[in-house]
């Protein structure tokens, strides 16, 4: 299976080419370079290019984007109804750009289109790598937070958390991320419970998966 | 070291203050005092070794003034370059007169270092004996390189290493000696060929010479450095930051040298997002320009919400960009 990334740093791709072959549990073959965005809303902006590059230039089976939640709108299971889309959600959005870009494309070499997947880190991606760490930081912390309006913590405390440092090197950040992901490299369960925005990226990679082919099949 | 520096008449900094922290990235529009606030800081480096002035410190002068406040311990210590113009300033006056520990911080100020890097200097070869300090252009790169290698080869080794992290299409960095005293730098390429510094791409090349910055064992205590990004792909900017970060928040024991640095990338400034407080805008308007503290803007937080710090700032709301007709 091959598989591109979009995320908004070396270092979040690192840790998740970790993570998507350990839940998709194969061997996997990365389109490289990575591709990269410039954060919010600017993944959004360049996932469509991306998709049509992949469908139409590449072999790539799918294309997993990982973004941060920051103070968006959290993903919940409301937002999962046929029909809903919050347009302050960010797993929302991007559903809704590979949707809405996708269905335009023709079928080309035997593929219907690349298999999306999505992940929103809430707040951060430095919480997915505190799972396993710190019990205290899960995303319905988060979510409990912003309903009382009291947040359990802040993004740069994880950031301090997880580097030791408020203005960690690129080197660190890389360091740092594998080291942690690796808690995850043979059982994702705990990440994807306690993370339901890593659990969406899951569950958009296994149900693509076809096992008798090997290939990723549209959603 | 320095903390703040006040403007009066000079140049099209006509009457404005700023405060420096121990990282600073100035963005503005070309002619908006960028180049002015670096050059203060150089001449008062120059007029630092001269005697002080015997006039009054408050006798307001008819010339362009330029004020300079410093962090502690020197922040009872206050400096003013007193110029007859815009090219010429020749007094630095004192208050307190005399002052304690202005000893110190005047030997301090003359380790203050300023760069325009130029990569057709940075390739030419360099007199062995000249590698104590990169000179402003990096014109004696590879004497430098030469110099931290036999002085301080474990600070070599560490240069060396993180320059083939950055460039991995390179496996050696080759110092080799010339006749004549020279000596000449190289990289070798992955495959075995070896590259003269001649023909390394200009990216390479100021790369090289920002490596040998971060990695001085002696680094100056304020270093100022003209267009960070100049020939740098955006995705290395990042290790760019990381090099100046080194600098500014030492791990490794050195002291801290203040930075400041400007950029005209977008994707430079997009790396400022999570500190603000590092960022300066200059500001022009007509002939005069002032400098404005990104992180005194009270709706950065929700501005940042729609989109990047650098699309911002190229967008013109936090302003920092060029007049148009």
């Amino acid at each position: 299976m091959k598989v591109a990334l979009l995320s908004e740093s070396p270092a979040d791709e690192a840790a998740l080419r970790v993570l998507v072959a350990a839940v998709l549990r194969r061997p996997l073959d990365f389109v490289g370079p990575g591709y990269r965005a410039r954060g919010w809303p600017n993944v959004a902006q360049v996932m469509p290019a991306v998709l049509r590059h992949l469908h139409f230039n590449t072999d790539a089976d799918a294309l997993v984007v990982v973004v941060d939640a920051d103070d968006s709108v959290v993903h919940t299971a409301e937002h999962d109804r046929p029909g809903y889309f919050h347009p302050h959600c960010r797993m929302c959005r991007l559903r809704a750009v590979h949707r809405q870009t996708t269905r335009r494309f023709p079928a080309i070499n035997g593929r219907e289109r690349v298999l999306r997947s999505v992940g929103v880190a809430v707040p951060a991606i430095e919480a997915w790598y505190l799972c396993g760490r710190d019990d205290q930081v899960t995303e319905a912390a988060w979510l409990a937070g912003a309903q009382s309006g009291r947040a359990p913590y802040s993004r740069a405390e994880l950031k301090l958390r997880v580097y030791g440092t408020d203005r960690p090197s690129l080197a660190l950040e890389i360091e740092r991320a594998l080291a942690e992901v690796e808690r995850h490299r043979v059982d994702t369960r705990r990440l994807e419970h306690e993370f339901p925005g890593f659990a969406a990226l899951a569950t958009d990679l296994r149900s693509g998966v076809s096992p008798a082919q090997g290939r990723a099949e549209m959603l | 070291m320095i903390a703040s520096i006040a403007f009066h008449r000079f140049r099209a900094l006509r009457d404005t203050r700023v405060s420096l922290a121990p990282f600073n990235l100035v963005v503005g529009p070309n002619g908006s005092g960028k180049t002015s606030l670096m050059e203060a800081i150089l001449r008062l480096r120059t007029l630092s070794a001269l005697p002080v002035s015997e006039v009054p410190f408050r006798r307001e002068m008819a010339g362009p003034e330029i004020e300079f406040g410093f962090d502690p311990p020197f922040d009872g210590l206050r400096v003013k370059l007193g110029c007859e113009s815009d090219a010429v300033c020749d007094t630095l006056r004192l208050e307190p007169a005399g002052g304690g520990r202005w000893g110190d911080l005047r030997w301090r100020l003359s380790t203050v270092r300023g760069y325009v890097l130029d990569h057709d200097a940075l390739a030419g070869p360099g007199r062995r004996e000249d590698g104590a300090e990169l000179a402003r252009d990096g014109g004696n790169l590879a004497a430098v390189l030469s110099h931290l290698q036999r002085e301080q080869p474990a600070a070599f080794a560490g240069l060396v290493a993180e320059a083939l992290r950055l460039m991995p299409e390179f496996r050696a960095l080759l110092i080799e000696d010339r006749p004549e005293g020279l000596v000449g730098l190289s990289l070798q390429l992955v495959e075995g060929a070896v590259l003269p510094a001649s023909e390394l791409s200009q990216g390479t090349l100021y790369l090289l010479g920002l490596l040998a910055l971060a990695f001085d064992p002696r680094p100056p205590r304020l270093l100022c450095i003209e267009e960070i990004d100049r020939g740098l792909h955006p995705r290395t900017l990042r290790q760019v930051r990381d090099l100046l970060y080194r600098l500014a928040y030492p791990v490794d024991g050195r002291e801290p040298v203040q930075v400041l640095t400007t950029s005209h990338s977008p994707y430079f400034i997009d790396l400022f997002r999570d500190h603000p407080e590092e960022v300066i805008i200059s500001q022009k308007v007509g002939r005069a320009a002032r400098f404005e503290r990104l992180s005194d803007r009270p709706d950065l937080p929700e501005l940042l919400q729609e989109g990047s710090l650098g699309d911002m700032w190229f967008s013109g709301i936090l302003g920092g960009v060029p007049e148009e007709r």
